[in-house]
């Protein structure tokens, strides 16, 4: 149970920048989701953490120790791959015995600690097995066992559910998230799910290109993200971004006008900004008939989901918003509707730096 | 990556060493014989006295004036010819058979097929010098009547005669190259009309280059370093019998045999510097994997 | 078969089947048919057309029993595919072990240094050893002991018998074969998915301790594969030995094995006996045959060839 602090990280392979300059503190028994799209670096930097990779520049500190060229077997960091990593000769039993096998430890020590971790998984009856002869789930939870067989003071995770299917990946969650909470541990888990991290974690950092973009409890980086990217790659569907004019305290998009947001005016004002874009999300407006503020467009499809269904308009030629609506309420193709963003919820961007407003 | 890189380092440099270690008495034979073909001495006694630069040995063997067999020059040129064509020759029929076999081995299905790879297989086991007496029997049966053809057809036979050593193996590798190549590209040309025969040439073969290259360049190395074949059937000599034949050579003459050595080694090493991947790739059998 | 499969597959096979049948099978059937005459000197106006039955064979049997010279050779055989065996099994792993833990580069440089064995021309390869274990003072191995002190005079190492031919003989050979299991081997552990030597770097394991508890035990087929293949052909190869004995580098009693012996004696210097030779050369095709087939069989060879599934046919 370690607090883990990144200084300056920078990872190169050859040309390429995996990591650039990551400064980042996970906090003691923190549950710290790294989150991005493929080729992001977040594995890299799980790994550079874990010591499988060394940094080409910054130092990595567990607590006060310095551990940037500590090889791994004596970081005491437990990691769960992605695919799970088993030793395919070895029946389970041995599989998560072996990190205590290679202390030496004695015999009765390693019989008791092995079962207590598969109980604790629910896979003590499985310790017979080889790893072939497991499902999915199984084998997944072997790799944990083995991972925390050996109390570590940090749990690595990378992308562990992405080879479960659907419906076991959400029981999995839960008993994860579960499982951290009562050992304590520091994890720190990777994952290109965004749903998964907003379930999960305690704080998300959010990672492209090798650069960490905003760090924050999940409810601050949905609601407040900082840049363009963050919140177009949190929430499903994504957020909808139309391009605005500032005209003193009203936004000209495209036909329609809205009066700045409540939380902008004065930060609108200070910038002096002419050209902004405009975020909401689908869950955070509303589509009505009537006269009202709001953008006016086209129905341009709709798709039924159950209890609601999702209706995009077009606001302009070849530009579209999608909002949800509610089950029962029948659109036409074509049909001109206004969709009404709830102000408070609405989050602008400057155009150039794609940064939020208010982080500018 | 294979493994961690926090690893020490220090760890690393002592397996080197020590393999550098075990590997010394290979490295001292090959690169002191090299040595000697510069020098008027062996320098083979590693005694900075023997080595008395020169390129002499060099120029005699490229004038082929060797003269140990009481005064007869011995054409080296000619002798490394023989040894490149024999190369050459084994190259080609290998990579020829064994391109047309693999084929169907690896795309059709035919009654026998199993047995016909197992039997393979069994053949590349079995021992060659057992076999060697029939072929050599072979030999005396269909030897040409007429005198002028006899050097020519030695010449024929001995190709063939090594070449069929490399046809079990070659033909499982070429067949493991095959493998590799999708369906698609053979159902795109059946579909298309070709026949068989037509895929095989105008869409297989392109796609298997670097097998054909590797299947190629086993053959004439193969060709290149045999002795046995050579010394047992051809009636030239090559650089192989020509060394065994001079070993008995005066004090005196010996560096001129050590530079013989070295120009027959000459295409070893440049294989080595140049196809290294190739090499790896074939000598693993390409049986498993 | 159809008639248009039937000429496809003589026009993709016919060249391997006829390069077969000449060059193996008739050879085969004349081998043995040449180990029940009393062929001597390739005198085959002579000796061709009568058949002995099964003098060779009895001579043969009777020299196993009470001739030196042959119990010699067949001695030398055992210790020699014994030792060699060992030392081409367990140095190809050491080796693929080790440039597995190595940079790329060096591991790279590794791998071709020992492959120039299997790849110089077998006349320059008993070149080097020929003046390597020279009996004269040119010898390196003699010019390094004299230079250290430990010897005043050089010594004819391949002749002292029976340990110093032998030792040459198992050296030589061995330095071509390591190459074998090494190249099996590093495939081998190739395949082995980079994951699970992480994991057990994570989980506080050594290179010693990954080699010995996950890489050795995953390779267990290719250990089989490496120590039945070498075996056979370390029981048939012999031209590697050729010229060692040839040039008197090595005692010809003890540096000969069955293989050369067979060859020496069909074509060797002096008396050449074809008959006596065919009779041991049939021998050793009937334990090739044998261990070929056995080795197939542990190795489970012929699970691993699939029917082409994709033949439209």
């Amino acid at each position: 149970m370690v607090k883990i602090t990144l200084d300056g990280i920078t990872k190169k392979f050859g040309n390429f920048t995996a990591l650039d300059n990551i400064t980042l503190e996970i906090e003691d028994k923190e549950f710290m989701a790294l989150l991005g799209p493929s080729g992001s670096g977040k594995s890299t930097l799980l790994y550079t953490i874990a010591g499988i990779y060394k940094p080409t520049s910054g130092r990595i500190y567990f607590d006060e120790k310095d551990v940037t060229e500590v090889p791994p077997k004596d970081r005491n960091v437990g990691l769960v791959f992605q695919n799970w990593a088993l030793y395919p000769h070895m029946r389970v039993f041995k599989n998560i015995a072996f990190p205590l096998e290679l202390k030496k430890a004695p015999r009765e020590e390693i019989e008791k600690k092995v079962k207590e971790v598969a109980k604790m998984l629910h896979i003590d009856h499985l310790l017979d097995r080889y790893p072939w002869q497991l499902s999915g789930g199984q084998q997944q939870r072997v790799a944990i066992a083995r991972a925390l067989v050996k109390e570590p003071d940090v749990l690595l995770l990378d992308e562990p559910l992405s080879n479960l299917d659907a419906l076991l990946r959400l029981e999995v969650r839960a008993e994860l998230k579960r499982l951290q909470k009562e050992l304590g541990i520091t994890a720190v888990y990777v994952t290109h799910d965004q749903a998964e991290a907003l379930a999960m974690a305690d704080r998300i950092a959010i990672i492209r290109e090798g650069k960490i973009l905003q760090v924050g409890e999940p409810d601050e980086v949905y609601y407040k993200p900082m840049y363009k990217f963050v919140a177009g790659f949190l929430g499903s569907p994504p957020m909808n971004f139309v391009e605005a004019e500032v005209e003193g305290e009203v936004l000209k998009i495209y036909q329609s006008r809205i009066p700045v947001p409540g939380q902008y005016k004065d930060i609108v004002k200070k910038l002096n900004i002419t050209e902004v874009l405009f975020g909401f999300r689908p869950h955070d407006a509303e589509i009505v008939r009537e006269e009202r503020e709001g953008i006016k467009g086209e129905v341009y499809s709709f798709e039924p989901l159950g209890r609601e269904q999702i209706v995009t308009v077009a606001v302009d030629t070849d530009v579209f918003v999608k909002v949800f609506a509610p089950e029962g309420e029948h659109f036409r193709f074509g049909e001109k509707v206004t969709v009404v963003p709830n102000e408070e919820r609405i989050v602008l961007f400057d155009k150039k730096t794609e940064k939020a407003l208010e982080y500018l | 990556m294979k493994d961690v890189e926090t690893r020490p380092k220090k760890g690393e440099w002592i397996i080197v060493l020590t393999i550098l270690f075990a590997s010394l008495p290979l490295i001292l034979g090959f690169a002191l014989l090299i040595i000697s073909s510069f020098s008027r001495d062996m320098v083979t006694d590693l005694s900075l006295d023997s080595f008395r630069p020169t390129i002499e040995n060099w120029i005699n063997v490229f004038q082929g004036r060797l003269a140990i067999t009481g005064g007869i020059r011995q054409n080296i040129l000619k002798i490394t010819l023989n040894t490149l064509v024999v190369a050459l020759g084994v190259s080609g029929i290998v990579t020829l058979i064994s391109t047309l076999a693999g084929y169907s081995l690896s795309r059709m299905k035919f009654r026998g097929r199993k047995l016909m790879m197992l039997l393979l297989l069994m053949l590349h086991a079995f021992p060659g010098v057992a076999l060697i007496v029939g072929v050599y029997l072979l030999y005396r049966l269909t030897f040409p009547q007429e005198p002028s053809f006899v050097r020519l057809y030695s010449f024929f036979y001995v190709i063939l005669a090594r070449a069929a050593l490399e046809i079990p193996m070659s033909v499982w590798l070429m067949k493991g190259f095959f493998d590799t190549i999708p369906w698609e590209f053979e159902w795109s040309g059946i579909i298309d009309g070709a026949s068989r025969i037509r895929v095989w040439r105008q869409i297989m073969l392109p796609l298997i280059k670097p097998g054909i290259l590797a299947v190629a360049l086993f053959g004439f190395l193969a060709g290149w370093q045999d002795l046995i074949y050579v010394r047992t059937f051809l009636i030239d000599q090559t650089l192989a019998t020509f060394i065994e034949a001079n070993i008995e050579a005066e004090y005196s003459h010996m560096p001129l045999i050590a530079a013989a050595g070295t120009l027959y080694l000459l295409p070893t090493i440049m294989f080595f510097l140049t196809a290294q991947q190739l090499l790896l790739q074939g000598y693993s059998g390409g049986i498993k994997g | 078969m159809k008639g248009e499969k039937l000429r496809n597959l003589s026009f993709f096979l016919s060249p391997m089947i006829i390069m077969v049948g000449l060059f193996y099978l008739i050879p085969l059937i004349f081998t043995i048919y040449i180990s029940f005459t009393k062929m001597r000197n390739w005198n085959t106006e002579r000796y061709l057309t009568e058949v002995v039955g099964l003098y060779n064979y009895q001579r043969l049997f009777h020299m196993f029993q009470h001739d030196p010279l042959m119990r010699t050779v067949l001695l030398t055989t055992v210790v020699f595919v014994g030792i060699t065996l060992i030392i081409n099994v367990f140095g190809g792993l050491l080796l693929a072990l080790g440039t597995f833990f190595v940079n790329e580069s060096s591991a790279s440089t590794i791998r071709l240094l020992w492959l120039l064995p299997r790849m110089s021309p077998i006349a320059v390869y008993s070149l080097v050893w020929y003046y390597f274990f020279h009996g004269s003072d040119i010898g390196t191995l003699n010019s390094i002991l004299m230079k250290l002190g430990v010897l005043s005079q050089p010594i004819p190492w391949g002749q002292i018998v029976p340990w110093g031919a032998w030792s040459v003989i198992i050296f030589v050979n061995g330095l071509v074969g390591v190459s074998f299991g090494m190249i099996v081997f590093t495939s081998a552990l190739n395949q082995i998915p980079k994951e699970l030597v992480i994991a057990a770097r994570v989980d506080g394991a050594s290179a010693w301790q990954i080699s010995r508890r996950i890489l050795i035990p995953m390779m267990k087929w290719h250990f089989l594969y490496v120590l039945t293949w070498q075996f056979l052909s370390l029981l048939t190869t012999y031209p590697h030995l050729f010229l060692l004995v040839q040039w008197d580098l090595v005692s010809r009693d003890y540096g000969t094995t069955l293989a050369l012996y067979v060859y020496n004696t069909a074509f060797g210097r002096g008396e050449q006996d074809q008959g006596l030779a065919a009779a041991a050369a049939v021998l050793l095709s009937i334990i090739g045959i044998l261990g070929g087939f056995v080795t197939l069989k542990v190795l489970q060879f012929e699970k691993m060839i699939h029917e082409p599934r994709g033949d439209i046919e």
